[in-house]
Protein backbone atom coordinates (compact mmCIF):
# COMPACT_ATOMS: atom_id res chain seq x y z
CA UNK A 1 0.00 0.00 0.00
CA UNK A 2 1.56 3.38 -0.87
CA UNK A 3 0.90 6.08 1.39
CA UNK A 4 -0.65 9.12 0.27
CA UNK A 5 2.06 12.13 -0.39
CA UNK A 6 0.04 15.13 0.98
CA UNK A 7 -0.35 14.65 4.24
CA UNK A 8 -0.80 17.36 6.76
CA UNK A 9 1.93 18.78 8.28
CA UNK A 10 1.97 17.56 11.80
CA UNK A 11 2.22 19.80 14.65
CA UNK A 12 4.84 18.08 16.23
CA UNK A 13 7.70 15.91 14.55
CA UNK A 14 6.35 12.18 15.37
CA UNK A 15 9.80 11.24 17.24
CA UNK A 16 10.07 14.00 19.14
CA UNK A 17 6.32 13.45 20.81
CA UNK A 18 6.78 10.35 23.20
CA UNK A 19 9.46 11.82 25.79
CA UNK A 20 7.54 15.23 25.77
CA UNK A 21 4.41 13.25 26.76
CA UNK A 22 6.20 11.62 29.04
CA UNK A 23 7.15 14.83 31.10
CA UNK A 24 4.53 17.28 30.89
CA UNK A 25 0.65 16.72 31.54
CA UNK A 26 -0.70 19.28 28.93
CA UNK A 27 0.97 16.23 25.99
CA UNK A 28 -0.46 13.14 27.60
CA UNK A 29 -3.97 14.54 27.75
CA UNK A 30 -3.30 15.17 23.69
CA UNK A 31 -2.39 11.48 23.75
CA UNK A 32 -5.95 10.68 25.51
CA UNK A 33 -7.81 12.51 22.95
CA UNK A 34 -5.45 11.39 20.13
CA UNK A 35 -6.56 7.85 21.21
CA UNK A 36 -10.16 8.69 21.49
CA UNK A 37 -9.79 10.40 17.96
CA UNK A 38 -8.92 7.22 16.19
CA UNK A 39 -11.13 4.82 18.47
CA UNK A 40 -13.60 7.17 16.74
CA UNK A 41 -12.51 7.09 13.33
CA UNK A 42 -12.56 3.20 13.63
CA UNK A 43 -15.87 2.64 15.49
CA UNK A 44 -17.40 4.65 12.39
CA UNK A 45 -15.60 2.66 10.29
CA UNK A 46 -16.51 -0.43 12.12
CA UNK A 47 -20.53 0.52 12.02
CA UNK A 48 -19.71 1.26 7.76
CA UNK A 49 -19.26 -2.23 7.47
CA UNK A 50 -21.45 -4.01 9.81
CA UNK A 51 -24.18 -3.92 6.62
CA UNK A 52 -21.89 -6.09 5.01
CA UNK A 53 -20.40 -8.43 7.68
CA UNK A 54 -23.61 -9.54 8.16
CA UNK A 55 -24.63 -10.26 5.21
CA UNK A 56 -21.27 -12.52 5.26
CA UNK A 57 -22.54 -13.81 8.51
CA UNK A 58 -25.81 -14.67 7.33
CA UNK A 59 -24.46 -16.15 3.63
CA UNK A 60 -22.47 -18.73 5.92
CA UNK A 61 -25.30 -20.24 7.86
CA UNK A 62 -27.11 -22.73 6.28
CA UNK A 63 -30.79 -24.30 6.52
CA UNK A 64 -31.80 -27.68 7.90
CA UNK A 65 -30.84 -30.23 5.69
CA UNK A 66 -28.76 -28.40 3.11
CA UNK A 67 -25.07 -29.30 3.08
CA UNK A 68 -22.73 -25.97 4.08
CA UNK A 69 -21.31 -22.68 2.69
CA UNK A 70 -20.10 -24.36 -0.50
CA UNK A 71 -23.78 -24.62 -1.21
CA UNK A 72 -24.69 -21.26 -1.04
CA UNK A 73 -22.00 -20.07 -3.14
CA UNK A 74 -22.86 -22.79 -5.33
CA UNK A 75 -26.11 -21.82 -5.89
CA UNK A 76 -24.57 -17.90 -6.67
CA UNK A 77 -22.88 -20.03 -9.45
CA UNK A 78 -25.52 -21.81 -10.38
CA UNK A 79 -28.87 -20.28 -10.22
CA UNK A 80 -27.46 -16.59 -10.29
CA UNK A 81 -24.48 -17.09 -12.85
CA UNK A 82 -26.43 -16.00 -15.46
CA UNK A 83 -27.21 -12.74 -13.38
CA UNK A 84 -23.98 -12.04 -12.65
CA UNK A 85 -22.67 -12.36 -16.48
CA UNK A 86 -25.39 -9.96 -17.43
CA UNK A 87 -24.28 -7.50 -15.09
CA UNK A 88 -20.58 -7.39 -16.51
CA UNK A 89 -21.12 -7.68 -19.65
CA UNK A 90 -23.31 -4.51 -19.08
CA UNK A 91 -21.09 -2.94 -17.03
CA UNK A 92 -18.53 -3.47 -19.90
CA UNK A 93 -20.41 -1.69 -22.22
CA UNK A 94 -21.50 1.36 -20.30
CA UNK A 95 -17.89 2.15 -19.69
CA UNK A 96 -16.97 1.63 -23.34
CA UNK A 97 -19.47 4.21 -24.12
CA UNK A 98 -18.53 6.34 -21.23
CA UNK A 99 -14.98 6.20 -22.43
CA UNK A 100 -16.01 7.05 -26.07
CA UNK A 101 -18.14 9.84 -24.99
CA UNK A 102 -16.04 11.36 -21.97
CA UNK A 103 -12.29 11.61 -23.18
CA UNK A 104 -13.45 13.94 -26.60
CA UNK A 105 -15.79 16.27 -24.11
CA UNK A 106 -13.18 16.65 -21.42
CA UNK A 107 -10.45 17.11 -24.19
CA UNK A 108 -12.74 19.80 -25.67
CA UNK A 109 -13.67 21.17 -22.25
CA UNK A 110 -10.00 21.91 -20.87
CA UNK A 111 -8.34 22.56 -24.03
CA UNK A 112 -10.61 24.39 -26.24
CA UNK A 113 -12.27 27.77 -25.54
CA UNK A 114 -15.72 27.68 -26.49
CA UNK A 115 -18.60 30.33 -24.78
CA UNK A 116 -20.74 28.78 -22.71
CA UNK A 117 -18.14 26.48 -21.58
CA UNK A 118 -19.13 26.40 -17.67
CA UNK A 119 -23.04 26.22 -18.14
CA UNK A 120 -22.23 23.03 -20.42
CA UNK A 121 -20.04 21.63 -18.17
CA UNK A 122 -23.35 21.93 -15.44
CA UNK A 123 -25.38 20.98 -18.11
CA UNK A 124 -23.46 17.47 -18.51
CA UNK A 125 -23.12 16.55 -15.15
CA UNK A 126 -26.72 17.32 -14.15
CA UNK A 127 -27.62 13.91 -14.41
CA UNK A 128 -25.85 12.90 -11.04
CA UNK A 129 -28.44 15.05 -9.49
CA UNK A 130 -31.57 13.73 -10.43
CA UNK A 131 -32.55 11.01 -8.48
CA UNK A 132 -32.78 7.50 -10.28
CA UNK A 133 -36.47 6.85 -9.64
CA UNK A 134 -36.96 10.18 -12.04
CA UNK A 135 -34.44 8.84 -14.64
CA UNK A 136 -36.16 5.65 -14.19
CA UNK A 137 -39.58 6.54 -14.80
CA UNK A 138 -38.56 9.68 -17.60
CA UNK A 139 -36.59 6.71 -19.09
CA UNK A 140 -39.17 4.11 -19.27
CA UNK A 141 -42.26 5.89 -20.63
CA UNK A 142 -39.46 7.56 -23.24
CA UNK A 143 -38.64 4.19 -24.44
CA UNK A 144 -42.17 2.98 -24.39
CA UNK A 145 -44.01 5.77 -26.50
CA UNK A 146 -40.95 7.46 -28.39
CA UNK A 147 -37.86 5.30 -28.86
CA UNK A 148 -38.97 1.76 -28.36
CA UNK A 149 -36.20 0.46 -26.75
CA UNK A 150 -38.02 -1.36 -24.18
CA UNK A 151 -36.75 -4.84 -25.12
CA UNK A 152 -33.26 -4.01 -26.24
CA UNK A 153 -30.62 -4.76 -23.80
CA UNK A 154 -29.11 -1.17 -25.40
CA UNK A 155 -31.78 0.67 -23.73
CA UNK A 156 -30.32 -0.25 -20.32
CA UNK A 157 -27.09 0.21 -21.42
CA UNK A 158 -27.59 3.78 -22.22
CA UNK A 159 -29.51 4.64 -19.32
CA UNK A 160 -26.67 3.35 -17.14
CA UNK A 161 -24.20 5.50 -19.98
CA UNK A 162 -25.98 8.66 -18.91
CA UNK A 163 -26.03 8.19 -15.38
CA UNK A 164 -22.36 7.72 -14.93
CA UNK A 165 -20.90 9.40 -17.62
CA UNK A 166 -20.25 12.54 -15.79
CA UNK A 167 -18.22 10.22 -13.20
CA UNK A 168 -15.50 9.66 -15.58
CA UNK A 169 -16.33 12.89 -17.57
CA UNK A 170 -14.86 14.82 -14.07
CA UNK A 171 -11.55 12.96 -12.76
CA UNK A 172 -10.69 13.47 -16.48
CA UNK A 173 -11.47 17.30 -16.66
CA UNK A 174 -9.15 17.26 -13.43
CA UNK A 175 -6.51 15.35 -14.78
CA UNK A 176 -6.05 17.84 -17.87
CA UNK A 177 -6.09 20.51 -15.88
CA UNK A 178 -3.31 19.12 -13.85
CA UNK A 179 -1.28 18.62 -17.30
CA UNK A 180 0.44 21.56 -18.62
CA UNK A 181 0.09 22.28 -22.35
CA UNK A 182 3.81 22.45 -22.81
CA UNK A 183 3.55 18.97 -23.62
CA UNK A 184 1.22 19.03 -26.39
CA UNK A 185 2.84 21.71 -28.05
CA UNK A 186 6.42 20.13 -27.69
CA UNK A 187 4.87 17.40 -29.74
CA UNK A 188 2.77 19.41 -31.94
CA UNK A 189 6.50 21.51 -32.43
CA UNK A 190 8.20 18.37 -32.96
CA UNK A 191 5.76 17.64 -35.93
CA UNK A 192 3.38 15.42 -34.16
CA UNK A 193 -0.43 15.53 -35.91
CA UNK A 194 -3.02 15.90 -33.46
CA UNK A 195 -4.11 12.44 -33.03
CA UNK A 196 -0.52 11.17 -32.47
CA UNK A 197 -0.19 13.87 -29.99
CA UNK A 198 -3.69 13.00 -27.93
CA UNK A 199 -2.48 9.13 -28.01
CA UNK A 200 1.51 9.00 -27.37
CA UNK A 201 1.41 11.85 -24.52
CA UNK A 202 -2.37 12.89 -23.86
CA UNK A 203 -3.51 9.58 -22.99
CA UNK A 204 -0.92 7.98 -20.99
CA UNK A 205 -0.29 10.83 -18.81
CA UNK A 206 -3.88 11.30 -17.58
CA UNK A 207 -4.31 7.35 -17.38
CA UNK A 208 -4.70 7.80 -13.55
CA UNK A 209 -7.19 10.08 -14.12
CA UNK A 210 -8.89 7.64 -17.07
CA UNK A 211 -8.80 4.92 -14.61
CA UNK A 212 -10.38 6.52 -11.96
CA UNK A 213 -13.44 7.29 -13.94
CA UNK A 214 -13.89 3.42 -15.00
CA UNK A 215 -13.72 2.77 -11.54
CA UNK A 216 -15.97 4.57 -10.24
CA UNK A 217 -18.43 3.92 -13.69
CA UNK A 218 -17.81 0.25 -13.10
CA UNK A 219 -18.79 -0.08 -9.30
CA UNK A 220 -21.72 1.95 -9.58
CA UNK A 221 -22.88 0.61 -12.83
CA UNK A 222 -22.15 -2.96 -11.49
CA UNK A 223 -24.55 -2.95 -8.19
CA UNK A 224 -27.51 -0.19 -10.08
CA UNK A 225 -30.41 -2.04 -9.19
CA UNK A 226 -33.13 1.12 -9.25
CA UNK A 227 -33.00 2.09 -12.42
CA UNK A 228 -32.80 -1.29 -13.85
CA UNK A 229 -35.57 -2.15 -12.22
CA UNK A 230 -37.71 0.80 -14.44
CA UNK A 231 -35.84 0.00 -17.59
CA UNK A 232 -34.71 -3.97 -17.75
CA UNK A 233 -36.11 -5.42 -20.63
CA UNK A 234 -38.08 -8.93 -20.54
CA UNK A 235 -35.56 -11.51 -19.31
CA UNK A 236 -32.67 -9.21 -18.52
CA UNK A 237 -32.14 -9.70 -14.70
CA UNK A 238 -28.86 -7.92 -13.39
CA UNK A 239 -27.59 -9.36 -10.50
CA UNK A 240 -28.29 -6.53 -7.98
CA UNK A 241 -32.13 -6.44 -9.81
CA UNK A 242 -32.03 -10.18 -8.76
CA UNK A 243 -30.86 -9.45 -5.29
CA UNK A 244 -33.62 -7.01 -5.05
CA UNK A 245 -36.09 -9.11 -6.50
CA UNK A 246 -34.86 -12.19 -3.93
CA UNK A 247 -35.46 -9.99 -1.46
CA UNK A 248 -39.07 -9.02 -2.50
CA UNK A 249 -40.32 -12.12 -3.47
CA UNK A 250 -38.52 -14.59 -1.38
CA UNK A 251 -37.76 -12.98 1.55
CA UNK A 252 -34.25 -13.22 3.27
CA UNK A 253 -31.81 -16.63 2.07
CA UNK A 254 -28.46 -17.01 2.66
CA UNK A 255 -28.00 -17.67 -1.01
CA UNK A 256 -29.28 -14.04 -1.63
CA UNK A 257 -26.55 -12.85 1.10
CA UNK A 258 -24.17 -14.71 -0.83
CA UNK A 259 -24.75 -13.29 -4.37
CA UNK A 260 -24.83 -9.85 -2.23
CA UNK A 261 -21.75 -10.53 -0.88
CA UNK A 262 -20.51 -11.66 -4.03
CA UNK A 263 -21.14 -8.76 -5.88
CA UNK A 264 -19.42 -6.55 -3.27
CA UNK A 265 -16.45 -8.35 -3.08
CA UNK A 266 -16.03 -8.28 -6.65
CA UNK A 267 -16.35 -4.39 -6.12
CA UNK A 268 -14.01 -4.20 -3.66
CA UNK A 269 -11.50 -6.17 -5.15
CA UNK A 270 -11.50 -3.51 -7.99
CA UNK A 271 -11.11 -0.40 -5.81
CA UNK A 272 -8.16 -2.21 -3.99
CA UNK A 273 -6.72 -3.49 -7.56
CA UNK A 274 -6.72 0.50 -8.36
CA UNK A 275 -5.44 1.47 -5.19
CA UNK A 276 -2.14 -0.99 -5.87
CA UNK A 277 -1.78 0.26 -9.63
CA UNK A 278 -2.38 3.87 -9.40
CA UNK A 279 -3.10 5.17 -5.74
CA UNK A 280 -5.99 6.46 -3.61
CA UNK A 281 -4.88 10.43 -4.68
CA UNK A 282 -6.52 9.55 -7.88
CA UNK A 283 -9.63 9.62 -6.45
CA UNK A 284 -9.40 12.91 -5.16
CA UNK A 285 -12.01 15.35 -6.06
CA UNK A 286 -14.12 12.92 -7.43
CA UNK A 287 -15.94 10.77 -4.59
CA UNK A 288 -13.79 9.67 -1.74
CA UNK A 289 -10.96 11.86 -0.50
CA UNK B 1 -1.28 21.92 -9.89
CA UNK B 2 -3.21 24.63 -11.26
CA UNK B 3 -1.34 27.73 -10.20
CA UNK B 4 1.61 25.48 -11.93
CA UNK B 5 -0.60 26.21 -15.01
CA UNK B 6 -1.92 29.39 -14.80
CA UNK B 7 1.91 30.58 -14.49
CA UNK B 8 2.74 29.01 -17.75
CA UNK B 9 -0.20 30.49 -19.26
CA UNK B 10 1.07 33.77 -20.36
CA UNK B 11 4.25 32.43 -22.14
CA UNK B 12 2.34 30.55 -24.73
CA UNK B 13 2.18 32.44 -27.55
CA UNK B 14 -1.17 31.39 -29.00
CA UNK B 15 0.10 28.31 -30.96
CA UNK B 16 -3.63 27.35 -32.46
CA UNK B 17 -4.18 30.50 -33.05
CA UNK B 18 -0.91 30.42 -35.87
CA UNK B 19 -1.53 27.64 -36.88
CA UNK B 20 -5.26 27.42 -37.37
CA UNK B 21 -6.90 27.81 -40.70
CA UNK B 22 -9.13 30.45 -39.04
CA UNK B 23 -12.22 30.06 -36.12
CA UNK B 24 -14.71 27.95 -38.06
CA UNK B 25 -12.37 25.17 -38.39
CA UNK B 26 -12.12 25.04 -35.15
CA UNK B 27 -15.37 25.57 -33.84
CA UNK B 28 -16.14 22.78 -35.89
CA UNK B 29 -13.59 20.34 -33.95
CA UNK B 30 -14.87 21.59 -30.42
CA UNK B 31 -18.09 20.64 -31.57
CA UNK B 32 -17.31 17.56 -33.11
CA UNK B 33 -15.65 16.44 -30.01
CA UNK B 34 -18.65 17.58 -27.80
CA UNK B 35 -21.37 16.03 -29.72
CA UNK B 36 -21.42 12.80 -28.67
CA UNK B 37 -21.47 13.60 -24.43
CA UNK B 38 -24.26 16.68 -25.70
CA UNK B 39 -26.74 13.70 -27.80
CA UNK B 40 -26.41 11.41 -24.74
CA UNK B 41 -27.27 13.90 -21.95
CA UNK B 42 -29.80 14.98 -24.42
CA UNK B 43 -31.65 12.89 -25.81
CA UNK B 44 -31.32 10.75 -22.32
CA UNK B 45 -32.16 12.89 -20.02
CA UNK B 46 -33.26 16.22 -21.29
CA UNK B 47 -35.51 15.13 -23.45
CA UNK B 48 -37.14 12.46 -21.10
CA UNK B 49 -37.31 15.11 -18.37
CA UNK B 50 -39.52 17.43 -20.81
CA UNK B 51 -41.59 14.40 -21.82
CA UNK B 52 -42.30 13.81 -18.10
CA UNK B 53 -43.23 17.59 -17.55
CA UNK B 54 -45.27 17.03 -20.18
CA UNK B 55 -46.81 14.24 -18.80
CA UNK B 56 -47.58 15.16 -15.67
CA UNK B 57 -50.63 18.14 -16.82
CA UNK B 58 -52.60 14.80 -18.13
CA UNK B 59 -54.80 12.84 -16.96
CA UNK B 60 -54.24 9.29 -15.87
CA UNK B 61 -52.72 7.32 -19.21
CA UNK B 62 -54.47 9.59 -21.38
CA UNK B 63 -51.18 11.20 -22.94
CA UNK B 64 -50.88 8.37 -25.10
CA UNK B 65 -54.34 7.49 -25.50
CA UNK B 66 -55.92 7.49 -29.71
CA UNK B 67 -58.33 10.18 -28.14
CA UNK B 68 -55.46 13.18 -27.08
CA UNK B 69 -54.36 14.15 -23.91
CA UNK B 70 -56.80 15.18 -21.09
CA UNK B 71 -55.17 18.50 -19.72
CA UNK B 72 -55.15 18.89 -15.96
CA UNK B 73 -53.55 19.67 -12.95
CA UNK B 74 -55.45 17.46 -10.81
CA UNK B 75 -52.38 15.33 -10.24
CA UNK B 76 -50.61 18.24 -8.85
CA UNK B 77 -53.60 18.92 -6.78
CA UNK B 78 -53.26 15.40 -5.64
CA UNK B 79 -49.56 15.40 -4.27
CA UNK B 80 -50.80 18.45 -2.28
CA UNK B 81 -53.54 16.44 -0.91
CA UNK B 82 -53.74 13.21 -0.55
CA UNK B 83 -50.18 12.47 -1.45
CA UNK B 84 -48.74 14.75 0.83
CA UNK B 85 -47.69 12.86 3.56
CA UNK B 86 -45.74 10.78 0.40
CA UNK B 87 -43.51 14.11 0.09
CA UNK B 88 -43.54 15.42 3.75
CA UNK B 89 -41.98 11.77 4.74
CA UNK B 90 -39.55 11.89 1.89
CA UNK B 91 -38.46 15.00 3.08
CA UNK B 92 -38.29 14.10 7.12
CA UNK B 93 -36.55 11.00 5.94
CA UNK B 94 -33.49 13.23 4.21
CA UNK B 95 -33.63 15.98 6.33
CA UNK B 96 -32.99 12.93 9.31
CA UNK B 97 -30.22 11.64 7.48
CA UNK B 98 -28.74 14.96 7.13
CA UNK B 99 -28.54 15.57 10.55
CA UNK B 100 -27.11 12.67 11.63
CA UNK B 101 -24.36 12.17 8.81
CA UNK B 102 -23.49 16.53 10.04
CA UNK B 103 -23.14 15.32 13.71
CA UNK B 104 -21.35 11.65 13.18
CA UNK B 105 -19.53 13.32 9.45
CA UNK B 106 -18.17 16.94 10.72
CA UNK B 107 -15.58 14.73 13.70
CA UNK B 108 -14.64 11.96 10.84
CA UNK B 109 -13.87 14.25 8.39
CA UNK B 110 -11.70 16.80 11.48
CA UNK B 111 -9.84 13.74 12.43
CA UNK B 112 -9.15 11.82 8.98
CA UNK B 113 -7.83 14.98 7.54
CA UNK B 114 -5.77 16.56 10.51
CA UNK B 115 -4.46 13.29 12.23
CA UNK B 116 -5.01 10.23 10.49
CA UNK B 117 -1.60 8.47 8.42
CA UNK B 118 -3.51 5.34 7.60
CA UNK B 119 -5.33 6.83 4.84
CA UNK B 120 -5.53 3.88 2.21
CA UNK B 121 -7.79 1.22 4.31
CA UNK B 122 -9.64 3.67 5.85
CA UNK B 123 -10.41 4.48 2.17
CA UNK B 124 -10.96 1.55 1.22
CA UNK B 125 -13.58 0.70 3.66
CA UNK B 126 -15.45 3.78 2.68
CA UNK B 127 -16.00 2.39 -0.02
CA UNK B 128 -18.45 0.21 1.14
CA UNK B 129 -21.75 2.77 1.11
CA UNK B 130 -20.48 3.44 -2.34
CA UNK B 131 -21.78 -0.44 -3.63
CA UNK B 132 -25.17 0.66 -3.07
CA UNK B 133 -27.83 1.14 -0.68
CA UNK B 134 -29.60 -2.09 -1.50
CA UNK B 135 -26.75 -4.44 0.26
CA UNK B 136 -26.88 -1.83 3.80
CA UNK B 137 -30.78 -2.15 3.43
CA UNK B 138 -30.46 -5.73 3.67
CA UNK B 139 -27.64 -6.01 5.83
CA UNK B 140 -29.65 -3.94 8.31
CA UNK B 141 -32.67 -6.13 8.26
CA UNK B 142 -30.82 -9.49 9.04
CA UNK B 143 -29.02 -7.87 11.69
CA UNK B 144 -32.18 -6.35 13.21
CA UNK B 145 -34.75 -9.84 12.32
CA UNK B 146 -36.05 -10.98 15.08
CA UNK B 147 -33.12 -13.33 16.43
CA UNK B 148 -30.91 -11.72 14.44
CA UNK B 149 -27.07 -10.59 15.60
CA UNK B 150 -28.56 -7.44 17.01
CA UNK B 151 -31.52 -9.79 19.08
CA UNK B 152 -29.13 -9.46 22.45
CA UNK B 153 -28.34 -5.72 21.99
CA UNK B 154 -31.73 -4.48 21.54
CA UNK B 155 -32.63 -6.63 24.12
CA UNK B 156 -30.60 -5.42 26.88
CA UNK B 157 -31.67 -1.62 26.11
CA UNK B 158 -35.50 -2.84 26.19
CA UNK B 159 -36.74 -2.35 22.63
CA UNK B 160 -38.81 -4.71 20.84
CA UNK B 161 -37.01 -6.27 17.81
CA UNK B 162 -39.88 -6.00 16.22
CA UNK B 163 -40.42 -2.19 16.87
CA UNK B 164 -36.17 -1.93 15.58
CA UNK B 165 -36.57 -3.88 12.09
CA UNK B 166 -39.73 -1.76 10.81
CA UNK B 167 -39.28 2.04 12.07
CA UNK B 168 -37.91 5.29 11.66
CA UNK B 169 -34.85 5.45 12.97
CA UNK B 170 -33.12 2.18 10.93
CA UNK B 171 -34.78 3.74 8.00
CA UNK B 172 -32.61 6.76 8.68
CA UNK B 173 -29.60 5.08 10.12
CA UNK B 174 -29.32 2.64 6.80
CA UNK B 175 -29.77 6.31 4.68
CA UNK B 176 -27.04 8.04 6.73
CA UNK B 177 -24.49 4.91 6.22
CA UNK B 178 -25.41 4.85 2.50
CA UNK B 179 -24.30 8.94 2.18
CA UNK B 180 -22.00 9.24 4.31
CA UNK B 181 -19.08 9.70 2.35
CA UNK B 182 -20.57 12.37 0.77
CA UNK B 183 -20.34 14.61 3.63
CA UNK B 184 -16.95 13.38 4.37
CA UNK B 185 -16.00 14.41 1.69
CA UNK B 186 -17.19 17.82 1.01
CA UNK B 187 -16.19 18.75 4.81
CA UNK B 188 -12.97 17.07 4.50
CA UNK B 189 -12.27 19.38 0.97
CA UNK B 190 -13.13 22.12 3.22
CA UNK B 191 -10.95 21.38 5.82
CA UNK B 192 -7.60 20.29 3.36
CA UNK B 193 -7.76 23.90 2.34
CA UNK B 194 -7.26 25.65 5.91
CA UNK B 195 -3.89 25.85 6.84
CA UNK B 196 -3.40 24.07 10.37
CA UNK B 197 -0.81 26.48 11.67
CA UNK B 198 -3.93 28.58 12.17
CA UNK B 199 -5.54 26.29 14.77
CA UNK B 200 -2.27 26.13 16.57
CA UNK B 201 -1.99 29.83 16.58
CA UNK B 202 -5.25 30.49 18.08
CA UNK B 203 -4.52 27.50 20.71
CA UNK B 204 -0.88 29.65 21.43
CA UNK B 205 -2.68 32.72 21.76
CA UNK B 206 -4.57 30.65 24.85
CA UNK B 207 -7.95 29.87 22.61
CA UNK B 208 -9.19 26.61 23.98
CA UNK B 209 -10.36 23.77 22.39
CA UNK B 210 -13.99 24.52 21.05
CA UNK B 211 -13.19 28.40 20.93
CA UNK B 212 -10.96 27.13 18.01
CA UNK B 213 -13.14 24.98 16.86
CA UNK B 214 -16.27 27.36 17.18
CA UNK B 215 -14.29 31.07 15.74
CA UNK B 216 -11.75 29.18 13.75
CA UNK B 217 -12.22 25.73 12.18
CA UNK B 218 -16.27 26.41 11.96
CA UNK B 219 -16.12 29.56 9.81
CA UNK B 220 -14.19 28.26 7.61
CA UNK B 221 -15.10 25.46 6.41
CA UNK B 222 -18.81 26.36 6.41
CA UNK B 223 -18.90 26.82 2.73
CA UNK B 224 -17.97 22.89 2.57
CA UNK B 225 -20.34 21.60 5.62
CA UNK B 226 -23.58 23.45 3.90
CA UNK B 227 -22.39 21.96 0.21
CA UNK B 228 -21.33 18.53 2.14
CA UNK B 229 -25.26 18.67 3.96
CA UNK B 230 -27.08 19.88 0.70
CA UNK B 231 -25.15 17.10 -1.56
CA UNK B 232 -26.65 14.77 1.39
CA UNK B 233 -30.41 15.79 1.28
CA UNK B 234 -30.52 15.71 -2.45
CA UNK B 235 -29.41 12.50 -2.59
CA UNK B 236 -31.49 11.49 0.30
CA UNK B 237 -34.65 12.12 -1.35
CA UNK B 238 -34.49 9.92 -3.89
CA UNK B 239 -34.09 6.74 -1.44
CA UNK B 240 -36.10 3.38 -2.27
CA UNK B 241 -34.17 0.38 -1.21
CA UNK B 242 -34.33 1.50 2.69
CA UNK B 243 -37.81 2.60 3.09
CA UNK B 244 -38.95 -0.56 1.86
CA UNK B 245 -36.57 -2.94 3.36
CA UNK B 246 -36.27 -1.14 6.68
CA UNK B 247 -39.35 1.19 7.24
CA UNK B 248 -42.84 0.75 8.96
CA UNK B 249 -45.35 1.06 6.14
CA UNK B 250 -45.53 5.65 6.66
CA UNK B 251 -41.39 5.14 5.78
CA UNK B 252 -42.70 2.83 2.80
CA UNK B 253 -44.38 5.91 1.53
CA UNK B 254 -41.58 7.55 0.21
CA UNK B 255 -41.88 9.17 -3.09
CA UNK B 256 -39.64 7.02 -5.06
CA UNK B 257 -41.38 4.06 -4.34
CA UNK B 258 -44.95 5.77 -5.13
CA UNK B 259 -43.51 6.48 -8.25
CA UNK B 260 -42.67 3.25 -9.03
CA UNK B 261 -45.82 1.62 -7.77
CA UNK B 262 -48.04 4.42 -9.61
CA UNK B 263 -46.00 4.43 -12.69
CA UNK B 264 -44.64 1.20 -13.43
CA UNK B 265 -47.37 -1.04 -11.54
CA UNK B 266 -50.23 0.73 -11.94
CA UNK B 267 -49.69 2.94 -14.96
CA UNK B 268 -51.02 5.99 -13.75
CA UNK B 269 -48.55 7.87 -15.76
CA UNK B 270 -49.58 11.18 -14.82
CA UNK B 271 -49.62 11.02 -11.21
CA UNK B 272 -46.44 9.31 -10.84
CA UNK B 273 -44.66 11.83 -13.94
CA UNK B 274 -46.01 14.55 -11.70
CA UNK B 275 -44.61 13.30 -8.43
CA UNK B 276 -41.32 12.58 -10.78
CA UNK B 277 -41.57 15.78 -11.51
CA UNK B 278 -42.04 17.36 -7.39
CA UNK B 279 -38.70 14.87 -6.80
CA UNK B 280 -37.03 16.73 -9.61
CA UNK B 281 -37.84 20.16 -8.25
CA UNK B 282 -36.35 19.20 -4.98
CA UNK B 283 -33.44 17.74 -6.63
CA UNK B 284 -32.73 21.23 -8.62
CA UNK B 285 -33.36 23.35 -6.02
CA UNK B 286 -31.05 21.45 -3.57
CA UNK B 287 -28.26 21.28 -6.29
CA UNK B 288 -28.19 24.47 -7.44
CA UNK B 289 -27.76 25.47 -3.31
CA UNK B 290 -25.12 23.36 -2.89
CA UNK B 291 -23.36 24.25 -6.38
CA UNK B 292 -23.60 27.88 -5.74
CA UNK B 293 -21.95 27.04 -1.64
CA UNK B 294 -19.28 24.52 -3.26
CA UNK B 295 -16.04 25.82 -4.94
CA UNK B 296 -17.37 24.92 -8.50
CA UNK B 297 -14.21 26.13 -9.72
CA UNK B 298 -13.78 22.56 -11.63
CA UNK B 299 -14.28 24.82 -15.03
CA UNK B 300 -13.31 28.20 -15.43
Amino acid sequence: MRSSPALPASPLPAGSRPPAAARRPRLSSRRLWDALSHAYIWAVLVVFILPFLALVGFSFTTRPGEAGVVTNYGYVLDTFGDNLLWSLKISGLTLLINTLVSLPAAYAIVRHSFPGKRLLFSVLTLPLYVPGAVIGISLVLTYNFTYHLTTSMWGLVLAMALGTFPLMLTPVVVALKDLPVIFEEASACLGATRWQTYRRIVLPLIGPGVSAGLLLCFIIVFNEYLVTLFVHPPGLTTAPLRVFNQIRTAGLAPTTAALAVTMQLISLAAVLLFFRLFGARHLKGTYLL
Amino acid sequence: MTGQTRSIAPLRPAPLAVLGRGDAARRLRTLALLLPAILLALLFLYYPLVFIVQMSFTEGSSFLSPGGPIATLANYALIGGRYLPNLLVTLQLALLATIVDLIFGFPFAYIFVRKVRYRTPVRALMVFPMFGALYIAFGMRFILLPGGPATPVLQALGIASTDALFSLPSVVFAMSIFTFPFMVLNIGTALGNVDPTLEEAAACLGARPWQTFRRIVLPLTRAGTVAGALTVFGWSIGTFAEPLLLGSANEQRALAWTVYQRGVVQTDYGLSTAMGVVLLGVAFVVTYLSLRYSRGALVE
